[in-house]
C-alpha cells in the first residue's frame, strides 16, 4: 500500500512539474492555407518555448466575428489570445477596457524596433498599444493572365480604360467583374475603393469616422459610378448568393474577368491557377485626387479576462519576432508587418511598392467603421447594388441612421 | 396518507430545479433587459420602453414580421392540404407503403444544417437542380436566383422548411386518420356516397382534432423559424428573408443591441403565447372530454 | 376493377412523391463521391459521378476531425437523452398521479417553455455557463439539454400516464408501497412505449442541434457534429464535395436511428404533436 501511495506521489509530482501552461488562441484562421500556416507557427513556438503548450481554436470567419463579443465581455475569460483587425474595430474594445494594454512587450524594446512607426496609430488607443499587428495585405483588381491575354487586354489604368475592358470581357461571354455579397463585406471593398478614388483619403476618414452624412451629394457621386457598373451588367449574376470564396471559383475557371479582393484571394486559389493571377491598382477616376489604397492590418490581441496574460504576452512577443512574422509572411505570400521582413516573393513586392507608391492608406470599411454603422451601411450597399434606383432613399435611411449611432 | 401533500413536490424537485434555471429565469432576464440598452459589455442603462417604440418605426423588424406571417401561410396553406393528401394516401395498405412512408420521413431525421445546405444546393443559381431542370425543359424565364432575388427568397426558405414539415404533417394526419371509425367510412359506401362526398362529410370532420393540432403546431413553428434562416441566408440579402427570430439575433449578437434584441424576443413571446394558450386550451379540453 | 386502379393511383403517385423527397438528398449524394475536378468544371449538382471517389469522406472525417466531432455528439445525447428522460419521468409521475395546488399552474409552464422562441434564452444561458464554469465544455451543454428538454418530455410522459387505468396506482397505495415503488415498479415498467418514443425523438433533437453548440462550446476539441460540419463549410468553401462528405456523415447517425425505431419516432410525434 504505501508503494502504491509512493508512486502516486511521484506521478503527480512529475504531472504538475511537467504539466505545461496553455495559452488558448482563438483564431479566424479557417481557410485551409492560413490555417496550416498559423499551426506550423505555434509548433515552432512550443519547440522555442517548451513550457507552454498552445491551443488553437479555429472558428468560420463569419461566426468568429459574432463570438469574439461574447467571449470578451463574459466575466470569466475562455482565451489568453485573441485573433483580430486593427483599427476602429479594435478600439471599439479597448473603450469599454475588453482588452489588455500591451505595454508589457515593449518594455524593453521600442515599437519601432519592430513595426513602422505608420502602424502605430491604428494599433493603439489613447495612445497605449493594444494590438500586435502580424501580416497585412493590399487589395487590387485580380485577374487571370491567360486570360487577360486570350483577349489582347492590357490592365486598365484608367475608369475609361477599365469600362472598356469590361466590354470587352462581356462581349466574349466572360462576366467582366466577379464578387459575392452573401456576407456584405465585400461590396464595401468597392464602396470603399470608389470612394478614395473619387472623394480623397481625407473625406473617407471623416466618413468612416461618422462625420460626413451619408447624403452627402459628394458621397452620392461614388453611387453613380458604381451604378455605370451594375446598369450595364458587368457584375456577376446573382452575386448575393454567393460567398465571396464562391465568386472568386468563377475568376479561377476563367468565366469571370476579375476580381476586387484582397491580396488573400490567392489563399483560395487551385494551385494550377495560383501562378495565373495577378493583380492591377484600381483604376484613376478623378486625376486630380491622389492615389489611396486600402491595406487591412490582422494580427492579435489579449482580452481582458485572459486567463493567462503572461503566457500571452510571451506568445505575442514571439508573433512580433522577425522569425514568426517571416515564416508566416513566405507561407502566405503576404506583407509581414515586421519592419525587418522583406516581402517573400514578387507578387507581394509588387503590391509593397503599390503601397509605398500611394499618397496613403485606409483600413477597411468595416473596420473604420463602428461595428453597428458598419453592419448598417454594408447591408444598405448590397441593397443599392440590387435596386440601383433606390440610392437615394436608401442613402437617407442610413444617414438616419447614422445620426441614431453617433448620437449616443 | 398526510406525507401525501409533500411527495409530487419531491418527485418534481430535480426536474424543476434544472428547467427553472435554464429556461424560466432566463426568459425573466431576457424580459427585465428588453427594457435596457445594453451592449452585452458595459453596464445596463434603463431606457423604459423606448426599445419597443423603436421597434414601431423599425423597416427592418416589419419586414421580418411580415416574413414571419408568409411563413404561416405558406405553412398552414400548403403543408396541411399536402399533408393531408399525403396521408390519405399512404394510408391505404398496398403492400411497401411502409417503404414509401419512411422515404418521405427521412427528412425529419436530419439536421437543420444538413437541410440548409442541401438545399442550398438545390436552389444554386448555376448548376441547381431547380434552375438545371427548369433550363432542360425550356422554361429559362422560370430559372430564378432563388436565394439572392430579395422578392422570393423567403419562399424558396419556406419550400425547403416545407421538405420537412409536410411529413411532419402527415404523420399527424394519418394518426388521426387511425381514428376514423371504418364502421362509418363503410356506412357510407353502402348509403352509396360517392368518394369526394366520402371524405367531406365523413372523414374530414372525423380528422377536425388532428386538424386543430397541426394547424395550431404549424403556427408555432412558423412563427419561431430561425434555422433554415440562419443556416441558408442568415437573412440576407440585406434583410429581405429576415425573419424575427433571425434578427433578434442579428441586433443581438451582430450590432452589440442586447436590449433591443431582448425587446424583440419580447414581442416575439408576445405573439407566440396566444397560440401556445390556444394550444394549451385545446389539449385540456380533450383530456376534459375524455 | 376498382382495386387495381385504386392500387395503380397509389403507385404511380406514392413513387412520384418519394422521387421529389428524395431528389435533393441524391444532390448531395453525388456530390459526396465526385471529385474536386469534376466539380470546378462541370460545377452542376444533377449528374452521376463520372468517377466515383471515397476520398471526401476521409477528408472530412481525418483533415474536418469528423471522428473527433462525432464522439463528443454520442456522448452528449446519450448522457443528455438518459438523463431528461429519467427526470422527466419523475415529473411527470407527480404531474399525473397526485392532486396538488400547483399541478396545474406547473405543467402550463413545462408545456409553455419548450414553445418559447428559444433565442429568448441564448444571451442569458450563454452568460450564466462562463459564470459558472460549465462554458466550454460537454457536461455544459448536456445540463443544458436536459433542462431545455424537460418541459416536452415531462409534458409527454404525464400525457401517457394518465392513460393507465388510476386503479393500479391506487391498488399499490392501498397495499402500503412507498411512493418511489409505485414508481420505480408498478408505473416505469408501464411507461417503455413512451420512453421509446422518446428516447428516439429526443435522440434525433439532440444529435442535431446546432445553435446551443455554437453558443456554449469554443474548442475544437469540445465541438459537435453539426458545428464541424458548418467549420467544414467555412473551410472547404467551394469544394462542395468535401461538405457533401460531411453533410452525410453527420446524418448517417440519425438517418440509421430513425430508420430502424422509426416506429416510435412516429409514436412519439403523434402524441406528443408539438414539436418538430
Amino acid at each position: 500500500m504505501r508503494k502504491f501511495l509512493l508512486i502516486c506521489f511521484v506521478v503527480l509530482i512529475a504531472l504538475t512539474t511537467l504539466a505545461k501552461e496553455k495559452i488558448i488562441v482563438n483564431s479566424y484562421m479557417s481557410d485551409p492555407a492560413p490555417r496550416k500556416a498559423f499551426a506550423e507557427l505555434v509548433k515552432i513556438f512550443e519547440q522555442k518555448y517548451p513550457d507552454y503548450e498552445v491551443v488553437i481554436n479555429t472558428f468560420a470567419h463569419e461566426d468568429f466575428k459574432t463570438l469574439l463579443r461574447t467571449w470578451l465581455a463574459a466575466p470569466k475569460g475562455t482565451a489568453d489570445v485573441v485573433t483580430w483587425f486593427a483599427g476602429e474595430r479594435m478600439r471599439y474594445f479597448a473603450e469599454m477596457g475588453l482588452i489588455t494594454p500591451l505595454e508589457e512587450i515593449f518594455q524593453t524594446t521600442k515599437w519601432e524596433d519592430y513595426f513602422p512607426a505608420s502602424f502605430k496609430s491604428t494599433c493603439s488607443y489613447n495612445d497605449k498599444i493594444y494590438f500586435i499587428p502580424q501580416s497585412w495585405y493590399w487589395w487590387g483588381v485580380y485577374y487571370r493572365k491567360s486570360v487577360f491575354d486570350k483577349f489582347g487586354i492590357r490592365e486598365p489604368r484608367t475608369w475609361d480604360e477599365f469600362l472598356n475592358v469590361c466590354e470587352t470581357l462581356k462581349r466574349n461571354g466572360v462576366v467582366p467583374i466577379a464578387i459575392g455579397t452573401k456576407f456584405p463585406w465585400t461590396a464595401a471593398g468597392w464602396f470603399d475603393i470608389l470612394n478614395l478614388r473619387i472623394n480623397g483619403l481625407e473625406y473617407h476618414i471623416n466618413l468612416t469616422a461618422g462625420k460626413v452624412p451619408y447624403n452627402d451629394p459628394k458621397l452620392l457621386k461614388v453611387f453613380e459610378y458604381w451604378r455605370q457598373l451594375i446598369d450595364k451588367g458587368y457584375l456577376l449574376p446573382n452575386h448575393a448568393a454567393y460567398e465571396w470564396q464562391e465568386g472568386a471559383t468563377f475568376l479561377f475557371r476563367g468565366q469571370a474577368g476579375m476580381y476586387y479582393m484582397g491580396q488573400f484571394i490567392k489563399d483560395v486559389a487551385p494551385s494550377e491557377v495560383k501562378d495565373d493571377l495577378d493583380f492591377f491598382r484600381f483604376p484613376i477616376i478623378d486625376p486630380s485626387v491622389p492615389l489611396y489604397e486600402e491595406t487591412p492590418i490582422d494580427g492579435f490581441m489579449i482580452p481582458a479576462n485572459a486567463p493567462n496574460k503572461k503566457g500571452a504576452i510571451v506568445f505575442l512577443k514571439f508573433i512580433a519576432s522577425k522569425e514568426a512574422q517571416e515564416k508566416f509572411a513566405k507561407d502566405l505570400g503576404r506583407l509581414a508587418a515586421n519592419v525587418e521582413v522583406t516581402p517573400p516573393d514578387d507578387h507581394a513586392k509588387k503590391g509593397l511598392e503599390m503601397i509605398v507608391a500611394s499618397s496613403g492608406v485606409a483600413q477597411f470599411y468595416d473596420r473604420d467603421t463602428n461595428p453597428e454603422m458598419a453592419e448598417v451601411g454594408m447591408n444598405a450597399f448590397i441593397e443599392f447594388m440590387q435596386n440601383p434606383g433606390k440610392v437615394s432613399s436608401i442613402l437617407d435611411r442610413l444617414e438616419q441612421e447614422r445620426k441614431r449611432i453617433y448620437s449616443k | 396518507m398526510k406525507r401525501n401533500k409533500l411527495t409530487p413536490y419531491l418527485f418534481l424537485a430535480a426536474p424543476l430545479c434544472m428547467y427553472s434555471i435554464w429556461v424560466i429565469y432566463p426568459i425573466f432576464q431576457t424580459f427585465i433587459v428588453s427594457f435596457t440598452k445594453w451592449d452585452g459589455m458595459t453596464k445596463m442603462k434603463f431606457v423604459g420602453l423606448e426599445n419597443f417604440q423603436r421597434l414601431i418605426t423599425d423597416n427592418y423588424f416589419g419586414l421580418s414580421l411580415l416574413n414571419n406571417i408568409k411563413w404561416m401561410v405558406g405553412f398552414v396553406l400548403l403543408s396541411i392540404p399536402l399533408g393531408l393528401i399525403f396521408a390519405m394516401l399512404m394510408d391505404q395498405k398496398f403492400p411497401g407503403h411502409k417503404i414509401f412512408k419512411s422515404l418521405v420521413y427521412l427528412p425529419m431525421a436530419l439536421s437543420f444544417v444538413v437541410i440548409g445546405q442541401i438545399w442550398s444546393w438545390v436552389l444554386e443559381p448555376t448548376g441547381g437542380i431547380v434552375n438545371t431542370f427548369f433550363r432542360s425543359i425550356g422554361l429559362e424565364q422560370l430559372a430564378k436566383p432563388w436565394l439572392s432575388d430579395p422578392k422570393i427568397v423567403t419562399y424558396s426558405l419556406i419550400a425547403a422548411a416545407l421538405w420537412r414539415q409536410i411529413p411532419y404533417v402527415m404523420i399527424l394526419f394519418l394518426a388521426g386518420l387511425k381514428n376514423v371509425s371504418r364502421e362509418l367510412v363503410e356506412a357510407a359506401i353502402v348509403d352509396g356516397a360517392k368518394a369526394t362526398q366520402r371524405f367531406w362529410y365523413v372523414i374530414l370532420p372525423a380528422l377536425r382534432p388532428a386538424m386543430v393540432i397541426a394547424i395550431t403546431v404549424n403556427i408555432i413553428d412558423s412563427l419561431r423559424a430561425f434555422d433554415i434562416v440562419f443556416v441558408m441566408t442568415r437573412g440576407g440579402p440585406f434583410y429581405s428573408s429576415s425573419v424575427m427570430a433571425n434578427y433578434m439575433y442579428v441586433q443581438a449578437f451582430h450590432n452589440y443591441r442586447m436590449g433591443y434584441g431582448a425587446s424583440i424576443a419580447v414581442v416575439q413571446f408576445g405573439i407566440t403565447l396566444g397560440f401556445i394558450i390556444m394550444y394549451l386550451l385545446n389539449v385540456l379540453k380533450k383530456e376534459e372530454r375524455e | 376493377m376498382k382495386k387495381i386502379s385504386r392500387a395503380i393511383l397509389f403507385y404511380t403517385l406514392s413513387t412520384l412523391i418519394v422521387v421529389i423527397w428524395l431528389i435533393p438528398l441524391m444532390v448531395a449524394f453525388f456530390t459526396a463521391f465526385k471529385t474536386m475536378d469534376e466539380i470546378f468544371m462541370l460545377r452542376n449538382f444533377w449528374s452521376v459521378p463520372k468517377t466515383w471517389t471515397t476520398d471526401n469522406f476521409k477528408t472530412a472525417w481525418v483533415e474536418g476531425k469528423m471522428q473527433r466531432y462525432f464522439l463528443n455528439t454520442f456522448l452528449v445525447t446519450c448522457i443528455s437523452v438518459a438523463v431528461t428522460l429519467f427526470l422527466s419521468s419523475l415529473g411527470a409521475f407527480a404531474l399525473a398521479w397526485y392532486k396538488f395546488k400547483l399541478r396545474t399552474t406547473i405543467l402550463i409552464i413545462f408545456v409553455a417553455g419548450m414553445l418559447i422562441p428559444f433565442q429568448m434564452l441564448l444571451i442569458p444561458v450563454y452568460r450564466f455557463s462562463v459564470v459558472t464554469g460549465l462554458y466550454d465544455s460537454l457536461f455544459g451543454v448536456i445540463l443544458f439539454h436536459i433542462a431545455f428538454q424537460i418541459g416536452f418530455c415531462t409534458f409527454f410522459m404525464r400525457n401517457f400516464m394518465v392513460t393507465i387505468p388510476t386503479s393500479l396506482f391506487e391498488a399499490a397505495k392501498i397495499d402500503g408501497a412507498k411512493a418511489f415503488t409505485i414508481y420505480s415498479k408498478i408505473i416505469m415498467p408501464l411507461l417503455k412505449p413512451a420512453v421509446a418514443a422518446l428516447s428516439i425523438l429526443e435522440f434525433t433533437w439532440i444529435w442535431n442541434d446546432y445553435l446551443w453548440s455554437l453558443i456554449l462550446l469554443q474548442s475544437d476539441a469540445k465541438k459537435t457534429v453539426t458545428i464541424g460540419l458548418t467549420a467544414l463549410q467555412g473551410q472547404w468553401i467551394s469544394s462542395w464535395n468535401v461538405i457533401a462528405a460531411g453533410a452525410l456523415l453527420a446524418a448517417i447517425v440519425p438517418v440509421t436511428v430513425f430508420l430502424i425505431f422509426q416506429k416510435y419516432f412516429i409514436e412519439g410525434l403523434t402524441l406528443g404533436s408539438v414539436k418538430g
